[in-house]
């Protein structure tokens, strides 16, 4: 069974590749009866029975007539799908234990689509209209449990419109991942190894708010960490800025993997809570991870940096 | 944990287009089934619409139980069976109505609509008529509509969206459905199915008192349209022949059967033969009606001693056949002796003084044909007289009859003559039929309404047979030349303040109605008669031999090619069909192609916006690097841009070209 499934997944991988932005095309579509197609086969017959044995005339027009919109209606589904553009829009990390979202864009081009339903599972699909001309985003929401980066994988896009008798369907795989921070653990922090004790850490948070550390904004130059740019400043589209903070004394944060007890899995989902912690009171931290180091440094970007560490940490695998 | 599986609902548009298509399924039914089945569907229909409006619960299973078992025990009594066609669409219906109150997702809607689909099936077994079969179609599309609607999003449109998409698709049916309409082989029934039950219907019955064919003239209901291979013949000569009634009571003629009935008579062909078909309304008799002497060779019709023609099951439908006709054929030349003895029976004690008078008759004419013409002469020249509403008569009807009242329709003047020629030993037994008919000029065909029932007298001669002889023509001969209508142009026909017959004097009138027959004639012939006998005519003339292998690869043939040209017309590839993004960018393209600034086509979009930039005002150089940088990051950087957000740095842009 699973190696049919390999099999299968390698197949449709040939047919049409992961990429970000797919055009359904005659290769991508299939199109089958469904069940309510195969009940719709079973009226007819009877009804041609009713025909046969009456030999009535209007009873064998209507279930031809019946017959061949059935036919018809495997041009008008397919038709649904065909040109369908499907776009894998960029992801926003979440946490694990919550629902990763992957963003969606349909545009039709020429002509309206209908009822398509996207989702990983037949039972559970989004259904949403693109009108002509036009582009509709969705979101396909799927619960993580896991840190780490999530793929989307291939998603089943699939429409029984306009009768419900046949469904046309493919399988995108619009090359979107996710990436899932360790879910948060509020625990009582255990700073072991650093020289400021839980009380100053406490205190330093309380008292100084960052603010006496901070010293303002300078232009970046060559040279000057990209953790410290002011990303806020940035994204307003007024350019590079660098903070630049007074040099911390002896009582800065540290996060410390190492320090802490319990399974690894655990160690990181209490470090996640205290770097969105330190991040909230704006107080600058390092985090260190085994090898990898990052800080010290506050704001969001900073933040981000070691949740994505915090992520895909791999080592450390005996605890 | 425990997984709810959550049944989708019904859209709205989907629910709407039900309940409209279950009152236009229904409709034509209501004739046909009992009435309180309408009551029980207003019911199921308000407890619904209450359901709908969160004012009811759906019924419980045990209700629903309930509610099914004494439906059916109501069929049973309404109809005193629960199998039978009536019966079995009382029963369809009911279940039609029923499911109603069940209707919660989609899984019911798509049973109700399958159900819908196969009660128009059943409702054509009633009514097979142009009117009935082109308002199926509005029953049809509304259905379609639901089905549909079943399938939309909710953030489809109008109901009235729907049903032209509903339309639409059964509008592109019809080639492939005419096709296979056309070669998909009629087979024969594969079992017998219980037919209709009849409904009151009128027409010529197997015995005849006086009064009876006048009752019958005052329908104007169509009996039967029959063409000519050739030149339709005079009036007077078409007599068609329905049935023989050879045993007189005393006052009415019966039909007898008779094992010899079964044997096929002894005849010559004479003459002219007259090739013919005649499309008949359902009769629920199984006689049919043909000009004498008629043969066909359709097999389940026998030509009967009586030289009548004869089906073997009673016609519930529409039906078609094709006979010919030998008007001087020479019919039974010899007859034995029962028979001469069973043509002569009469009962004793009746009719004294017309017995007298045959009796002088007999002695004065030697000769049979002498007699005969003595008897039409007496008639023709005696005070006799032509009308629908003859006085009633006692026992010795045809004493009063012809010695009294002298007054009277086809019926009185046809039992008197048989009954004198039997008294003077003449064999003779009345025909009852129709005669004449109404001929359409356009179509070439007669078309005969109950008004023209008829019964005249046919009379044997050792070595000559049968020959028809009609009284009628000597009182009314303008009733045989011209129709029933000149013949009693004071008395009016009881054709109705409604019907178009009423008003055949106004000349446009008439004409509507006629070419509203001609209509009705081609449906008949065409599209109802389109059985197989009829259809092996046609694809014989079509593919000449015919083997349904050949036809098989044909129709398949066929339909793919439909099939390509409905798709072509569907995809339509010879558009282009761009993104929304490359739709802006033709109309970006357009918009500074008329300022002079052709993009070549090799040229890339920056290079492009580089060479042009400077002819532009500052603002507008904006306007254009706005539009630019959207573009590409929505093409080549895939960043999240939506186009409406390049769609108004176009218009930007436009305005600021504008401005200058």
């Amino acid at each position: 069974m699973s190696a049919w499934r390999h099999w299968l997944a390698a197949w449709w991988s040939r047919r049409l590749p992961a990429q970000t932005r797919v055009k359904l095309g005659q290769k991508h579509i299939f199109i089958v009866p469904t069940l309510a197609g195969y009940a719709f086969a079973a009226a007819l017959l009877l009804m041609l029975m009713v025909a046969i044995n009456y030999q009535n005339s209007l009873a064998y027009a209507l279930t031809f007539l019946l017959a061949s919109v059935g036919l018809l209606s495997i041009l008008h589904t397919w038709r649904n799908l065909a040109g369908l553009q499907l776009v894998g829009l960029p992801t926003e990390a979440c946490f694990a234990g919550e629902n990763a979202r992957f963003p969606i864009r349909l545009q039709a081009t020429g002509r309206a689509y209908q009822a398509i339903g996207l989702g990983w599972s037949r039972q559970k699909m989004l259904m949403t209209d693109v009108a002509k001309h036009s582009e509709q985003q969705v979101e396909l929401s799927l619960a993580v449990k896991r840190r780490g980066k999530h793929s989307a994988g291939r998603i089943r896009v699939e429409t029984r419109f306009p009768l419900g008798i046949w469904v046309a369907w493919s399988q995108v795989d619009l090359a979107q991942s996710v990436l899932v921070y360790p879910k948060p653990i509020a625990a009582p922090l255990e700073l072991a190894g650093v020289a400021a004790g839980e009380d100053e850490v406490e205190g330093l948070a309380t008292a100084g708010r960052g603010v006496d550390d901070y010293q303002g904004l300078e232009a970046w130059q060559q040279g000057d960490s990209l953790r410290r740019v002011n990303w806020k400043v940035w994204s307003k589209g007024q350019g590079l800025w660098v903070k630049q903070f007074a040099e911390l004394k002896g009582a800065q944060a540290q996060l410390d993997f190492s320090s802490l007890g319990g399974d690894v899995e655990y160690r990181l989902s209490v470090l996640c809570a205290q770097v969105l912690k330190l991040t909230q009171q704006e107080t600058p931290f390092t985090l260190k991870l085994l090898e990898q180091t990052i800080g010290p440094g506050t704001g969001v970007a900073h933040q981000a940096e070691c949740l994505t560490a915090l992520a895909l940490f791999a080592g450390g695998g005996h605890g | 944990m425990a997984k709810h599986k959550i049944k989708p609902s019904i859209p709205r548009n989907s629910l709407i287009w039900l309940l409209i298509a279950q009152v236009l399924v229904i409709i034509p039914l209501l004739w046909h089934v009992p009435l309180w089945i309408v009551g029980l569907w207003l019911v199921c229909a308000a407890w619904r619409i209450q359901v709908f409006r969160m004012r009811m619960q759906f019924p419980r299973a045990i209700v629903k139980v309930a509610m099914m078992v004494s439906a059916a025990f109501a069929v049973y009594l309404s109809r005193g069976s629960l199998v039978g066609l009536d019966a079995g669409v009382a029963l369809l219906l009911t279940a039609f109505v029923l499911k109603l109150v069940e209707l919660r997702s989609k899984r019911d809607a798509l049973v109700l609509i399958y159900l819908g689909f196969f009660t128009v099936v059943t409702s054509y077994l009633f009514d097979d008529s142009i009117l009935a079969a082109g308002y199926s179609l509005l029953s049809v599309t509304a259905l379609l509509a639901a089905l549909v609607g079943l399938q939309q999003t909710v953030l489809a449109g109008r109901p009235g969206k729907t049903i032209t998409q509903a339309a639409a698709i059964l509008l592109q049916a019809i080639p492939v459905a005419l096709l296979l309409f056309l070669f998909f082989p009629r087979l024969d029934p594969l079992w017998v199915l219980p037919a209709p039950k009849d409904k009151g219907v009128t027409g010529i019955s197997d015995h005849m008192s006086p009064g009876d064919i006048a009752e019958l003239s005052q329908s104007s209901e169509l009996v039967f349209r029959a063409s000519f291979a050739g030149e339709i013949p005079a009036q007077n000569q078409l007599y068609w022949r329905a049935l023989t009634l050879p045993y007189f009571d005393g006052r009415t003629w019966h039909m007898q059967n008779m094992t010899s009935d079964l044997l096929a008579p002894e005849w010559q062909a004479q003459g002219d033969m007259l090739e013919y078909s005649v499309i008949m309304q359902p009769s629920s008799r199984t006689w049919l009606y043909s000009l004498a002497v008629s043969q066909t060779e359709q097999k389940d019709i026998r030509l009967m001693n009586d030289f009548r023609l004869q089906h073997n099951t009673p016609i519930h439908r529409t039906y078609l056949y094709q006979a010919q006709a030998w008007p001087e054929a020479l019919a039974e030349p010899k007859l034995s002796p029962e028979k001469y003895r069973f043509y002569l029976q009469l009962p004793r004690d009746v009719n004294p003084q017309a017995r007298a008078w045959a009796q002088q008759l007999r002695q004065r004419h030697p000769d049979d044909e002498s007699l005969v013409r003595a008897v039409l002469r007496h008639f023709n020249q005696e005070e006799y007289f032509y009308t629908l509403k003859p006085p009633r008569l006692g026992k010795h009807s045809v004493d009063e009859f012809l010695f009294a009242t002298q007054t009277g329709f086809c019926e009185h003047y046809s039992s008197s003559m048989a009954f004198v020629l039997r008294a003077a030993g003449i064999p003779a037994r009345v025909v009852t039929g129709y005669q004449g008919g109404e001929v359409n000029r356009t179509e070439n065909y007669v078309q005969v309404r109950q008004y023209d029932a008829h019964s005249w007298v046919e009379y044997w001669r050792l070595g000559f047979g049968w020959h028809r002889v009609d009284p009628t023509f000597q009182v009314a001969p303008e009733r045989i030349e011209q129709g029933l209508q000149e013949a009693l142009r004071g008395e009016s026909l009881n054709t109705g303040l409604f019907s178009p017959l009423s008003y055949r004097h106004i000349g446009w009138i008439n004409q509507l109605r006629i070419g509203w027959d001609t209509l009705n004639y081609n449906w008949q012939k065409n599209v109802l008669g389109y059985q197989a006998e009829r259809q092996q005519n046609w694809l014989k003339g079509l593919l000449g031999e015919i083997s349904w292998q050949k036809i098989g690869v044909s129709l398949v043939i066929a339909i793919a090619l439909l099939f390509a040209v409905i798709s072509l017309w569907l995809f339509k590839p010879w558009q282009t069909r761009l993104s929304e993004t490359q739709r802006l960018l033709r109309q970006f393209e357009r918009l500074l192609a008329k300022r002079q600034c052709v993009r070549n086509p090799a040229e890339g979009l920056r290079a492009f916006q580089l060479r042009i930039k400077e002819d532009l005002s500052p603002q507008q150089q904006i306007a254009l690097e706005d539009f630019v940088h959207s573009y590409e990051q929505i093409e080549y950087a895939n960043v999240p841009v939506p186009s409406a957000q390049l769609q108004q740095q176009l218009q930007a842009l436009r305005h600021s070209l504008a401005g200058r």
